[in-house]
C-alpha cells in the first residue's frame, strides 16, 4: 500500500510541482469539453465550431492581426490586476483606470499638436499611463490613510469614472456637428502603427510584461511586494513602509492598466468613444486568474481570451452558434481555476491552496 | 491516478458524443426556407444576403429583429440565402462585414446609426456588393450604399399628440436610447405633437448615457421610468431597443397601468414583441422597418436600388385591447393628425 502510494507520488510529482501550470491547463480543456457538449446540444459539430474560431484568430491575416489587438489590452489589464494581487490588493478598478487613461491619451494626441510622430506617440502614451495611475492612487491613498477597503473604493472609482467621461466626452471634447458623443480623431503624428500583422502596441505590452515579471522577481522592489503578499504583518514588522507600498503598488497597476487603454486608443480606435473600451478591464481580474497572478503567463492567458473574442464572428458565420458561448467558455475556465474543485480532484491533499487574491477583507 | 483516468474518460466520452453529432449539420446558421447556402455566392444565379445587427441580437423584439424580419422575407421571396452576424464588439463592424464580403455575397444590410461611418468604408472597399444601411443618413452619395431613413419626427409626433389628449397629470415621460439621430427625431417629436395637443403639457426626456450597451439596458430603462412615474408622469414612451423594452414592462406593473398609467412602444407593434408590456401599452410610434428593409433587398435584387437616402414609412400602431381607455373623440383627432402627417399638411417642425 505504502509503496504502491509512494509511486504515486512520484508519477504524479511532476504535476504536482507544477499544478500552476497544470490546473489552468485542464480547466481549459474541460471548458472546451463542456463548450462543446453545449454547442453539439445545437446541432454543430463542436470540432467545425471550434475549427471556425482559431482559423479565422490565427490563420487570416486580418484576423490575426485583430487578435493580437485585442490581446494587447488585454495583457496590460492582466497585468494590472496581478501586480495589485502580489501584494494582495484586489483592483476590481482596471475598468476605471484603462478608460481615463484612454480618454487623456486620445486628449493628448488631438490637442497637442506639432510634436515629431515619435515624441507625440511618447506622450501620448505617458499621458494615458500617468491618469491610469492617478486614478487608481486615489483608492491607494483611501486604503492606507482611511482603511477604505481596495475592492470597494475601486469599483466606486469605476462608476465615478464613467460619468466624469460621459459627461467630459458630451461637453467640452465632443467633435462638433457630431450626433454621436465621442471625441475628434486624434493627429497622424499620434497613431500606433502595425508592422504587419504584428501591432506595435503588442511588441510594447510584451516587453512591460517581462519588465514586470523581472521587477518582481528579481529586484529588491519586488521582493517588497512579494513578502507584503505573503504576510503584511511579517512584512511590517520587518520595517516595510506599508501605507508606501500600497500607494505605490495601486500607482504601478493603474498605470500598466492605463498603458493599455492609451494602446487602445493610439493604436486601434484612434478616438475616444465610451462604447469602446468596454469589459476589458474586467477581462483584465478573468486573465490575471486564469494566469495565477504569475505576470508571465498573462500573455498566453490574454491571448486565449483575445483569440476567442477575434473568432466569435467566424464562429457565428460558419455554424450559427452565438458569439456568447466564447464568454461561456471563459467562465468555465475561471470557475475551475478559481475554485480549488479541480486541483483538489487532481491531486487531493497535495493540491496547492487556492491563488492568493487578497490577503484578507476589512483590513 | 484513478481520477485523472476519470476525468480523462468523460473526456474522451465527450469528445465521441461532439464526433457522433457531427453527421447531422455542419453550417446550420440562420437560413431562410430556399433550400440555399452560401457556398457559390459569387455565382451570377445564386442571391445571398448578409446581415450585421449593430450591438444587440437578431431577437430584440424591435429594431434589428424587423431588420433581419425584412432581409429574410425578401430572400425567402426572390430564392436567396440570408445570415446574419451579431456584432459583440463595436470595434468588429469591419470585421463583421468582412465575413460576407469574403464570400461575395450580393447585398449587407448594416443594421444601426452607429454602423454608419463603418458602412460607407465597406461600401468604398466594396463597388460590386450592395449595402443597405438601416437607419443611416447618407450626406454624400455612393453609389453602392443605399441608406433607409425613416420620418421618426412624424410617429413620435402622433405619438406625442395622442399622450397630450390622454394625460390627465399633464406630465409625460420619454425613457430613451443613445441621443443619436433617429432616437432624437422620435423625441423631438413626441415633445412637438404633445405640446401641440395640450399646450400645458410638460416632457421630461431621458437618454441612456453614452456606452455600448445604449439599446440593451432594460434595467436602467426600468429605474428611469419607474422616476418619473413617481415624479407624477402618467405616460411615458419608451423608445431604445431592449432599454425601452424595459421601460415598458415596468410600467405594465405599475398601479393603475391600462386605466390612468399608459405606455407607448417603438419601432413595432410592440403588442406583439412585448406581450409583458400589454396592460399598459396603449400603441407604438412604429418604422416600416421590415418594409423598408425587404424593400431595398428585392431592389437590390432586380437591379432598381440606388445609391442615397431611400425613405421608408412611418405610422401609429393599434390601440388593441386599450382603444377603450382611449375616446372615440381623441382616437378621431389622432386619426386626423396621422392622416395631415402623411399628406405633409401638418409638420412637425422637428429640427436637428
Amino acid at each position: 500500500m505504502t509503496i504502491t502510494e509512494s509511486k504515486k507520488e512520484k508519477d504524479l510529482g511532476f504535476f504536482v510541482r507544477n499544478q500552476s501550470i497544470v490546473v489552468p491547463i485542464v480547466a481549459i480543456f474541460v471548458a472546451f469539453v463542456l463548450g462543446g457538449i453545449l454547442i453539439s446540444l445545437q446541432g454543430v459539430n463542436p470540432l467545425v465550431a471550434y475549427r471556425a474560431i482559431f482559423s479565422e484568430a490565427w490563420f487570416d491575416s486580418d484576423g490575426l492581426l485583430r487578435t493580437f489587438q485585442k490581446t494587447t489590452p488585454l495583457v496590460l489589464a492582466g497585468l494590472a490586476v496581478t501586480v495589485a494581487l502580489r501584494i494582495g490588493l484586489f483592483n476590481i478598478g482596471a475598468q476605471g483606470q484603462l478608460i481615463s487613461a484612454a480618454l487623456a491619451s486620445a486628449l493628448a494626441g488631438i490637442y497637442i499638436t506639432n510634436l515629431p510622430p515619435i515624441l507625440h506617440v511618447i506622450v501620448s502614451l505617458v499621458c494615458g499611463v500617468v491618469v491610469g495611475a492617478l486614478w487608481a492612487a486615489i483608492a491607494g491613498l483611501l486604503k492606507a490613510y482611511r482603511g477604505v477597503h481596495e475592492v470597494i473604493s475601486t469599483i466606486m472609482l469605476n462608476s465615478i469614472a464613467v460619468g466624469i467621461l460621459d459627461y467630459l466626452v458630451s461637453n467640452p471634447f465632443r467633435e462638433p456637428d457630431q450626433s454621436l458623443q465621442r471625441t475628434k480623431k486624434i493627429a497622424e503624428s499620434a497613431i500606433l502603427p502595425n508592422f504587419g500583422v504584428i501591432p506595435f502596441g503588442f511588441i510594447l505590452a510584451i516587453l512591460v510584461c517581462l519588465l514586470v515579471s523581472w521587477m518582481l522577481n528579481r529586484t529588491t522592489a519586488g521582493f517588497r511586494f512579494n513578502t507584503v503578499g505573503k504576510n503584511k504583518f511579517a512584512a511590517s514588522y520587518a520595517g516595510i513602509n506599508m501605507k508606501l507600498m500600497i500607494v505605490t503598488g495601486m500607482l504601478l497597476s493603474g498605470g500598466l492598466a492605463g498603458l493599455g487603454g492609451a494602446i487602445e486608443t493610439l493604436g486601434i480606435t484612434y478616438r475616444f468613444e465610451p462604447a469602446f473600451n468596454s469589459g476589458l478591464g474586467f477581462d483584465g481580474i478573468t486573465i490575471a486568474l486564469l494566469a495565477r497572478s504569475n505576470p508571465l503567463a498573462t500573455i498566453p492567458a490574454a491571448i486565449l481570451v483575445g483569440t476567442l473574442r477575434a473568432g466569435g464572428a467566424s464562429l457565428q458565420f460558419n455554424t450559427g452558434i452565438e458569439p456568447e458561448i466564447v464568454d461561456v467558455l471563459l467562465a468555465i475556465t475561471l470557475l475551475l481555476v478559481s475554485a480549488p474543485i479541480l486541483a483538489k480532484f487532481l491531486f487531493k491533499g497535495k493540491a496547492q491552496k487556492t491563488a492568493n487574491v487578497t490577503s484578507g477583507w476589512g483590513s | 491516478m484513478k481520477r485523472m483516468r476519470t476525468l480523462a474518460g468523460i473526456s474522451i466520452l465527450a469528445l465521441v458524443l461532439a464526433a457522433c453529432s457531427s453527421g447531422t449539420t455542419d453550417t446550420a446558421a440562420e437560413t431562410t426556407a430556399a433550400a440555399l447556402d452560401d457556398s457559390n455566392c459569387a455565382a451570377a444565379e445564386s442571391f445571398c444576403v448578409g446581415l450585421v445587427t449593430d450591438i444587440g441580437k437578431v431577437d430584440d423584439k424591435s429594431f434589428n429583429q424587423s431588420a433581419w424580419e425584412g432581409a429574410q422575407a425578401a430572400a425567402a421571396e426572390v430564392g436567396g440565402f440570408a445570415k446574419y452576424i451579431e456584432t459583440t464588439d463595436t470595434k468588429d463592424y469591419a470585421a463583421n462585414m468582412k465575413q460576407f464580403t469574403d464570400k461575395s455575397y450580393d447585398v449587407i444590410v448594416t443594421v444601426g446609426f452607429l454602423m454608419a461611418e463603418a458602412s460607407v468604408a465597406a461600401a468604398k472597399e466594396n463597388p460590386n456588393t450592395k449595402f443597405i444601411g438601416v437607419d443611416q443618413f447618407q450626406a454624400e452619395e455612393v453609389a453602392n450604399l443605399t441608406g433607409l431613413i425613416f420620418p421618426e419626427d412624424q410617429a413620435g409626433y402622433a405619438a406625442g399628440y395622442l399622450a397630450g389628449l390622454l394625460t390627465k397629470t399633464n406630465k409625460l415621460g420619454q425613457v430613451l436610447g443613445l441621443e443619436i439621430a433617429p432616437v432624437q427625431k422620435f423625441a423631438k417629436g413626441f415633445e412637438a405633437g404633445a405640446t401641440a395637443a395640450n399646450a400645458a403639457v410638460k416632457v421630461t426626456t431621458v437618454y441612456h448615457p453614452p456606452a455600448d450597451n445604449g439599446f440593451g439596458d432594460p434595467v436602467w430603462g426600468a429605474a428611469e421610468a419607474k422616476k418619473q412615474l413617481s415624479q407624477g408622469a402618467d405616460i411615458i414612451f419608451g423608445a431604445g431597443g431592449g432599454t425601452g423594452n424595459g421601460a415598458l414592462i415596468e410600467i405594465a406593473k405599475a398601479e393603475g397601468a391600462g386605466t390612468s398609467i399608459f405606455c407607448i412602444g417603438v419601432d413595432t407593434d410592440q403588442w406583439g414583441t412585448v406581450p409583458e408590456a400589454q396592460p399598459c401599452l396603449v400603441t407604438s410610434a412604429m418604422k416600416g422597418l421590415v418594409e423598408g428593409t425587404s424593400d431595398l433587398v428585392k431592389a437590390a435584387f432586380d437591379g432598381s436600388i440606388k445609391g442615397g437616402n431611400f425613405n421608408g414609412t412611418t405610422g401609429l400602431a393599434d390601440y388593441h385591447d386599450l382603444a377603450a381607455a382611449v375616446s372615440a373623440d381623441i382616437q378621431a383627432k389622432v386619426a386626423e393628425i396621422v392622416a395631415g402627417l402623411k399628406d405633409g399638411s401638418i409638420m412637425t417642425g422637428v429640427t436637428l
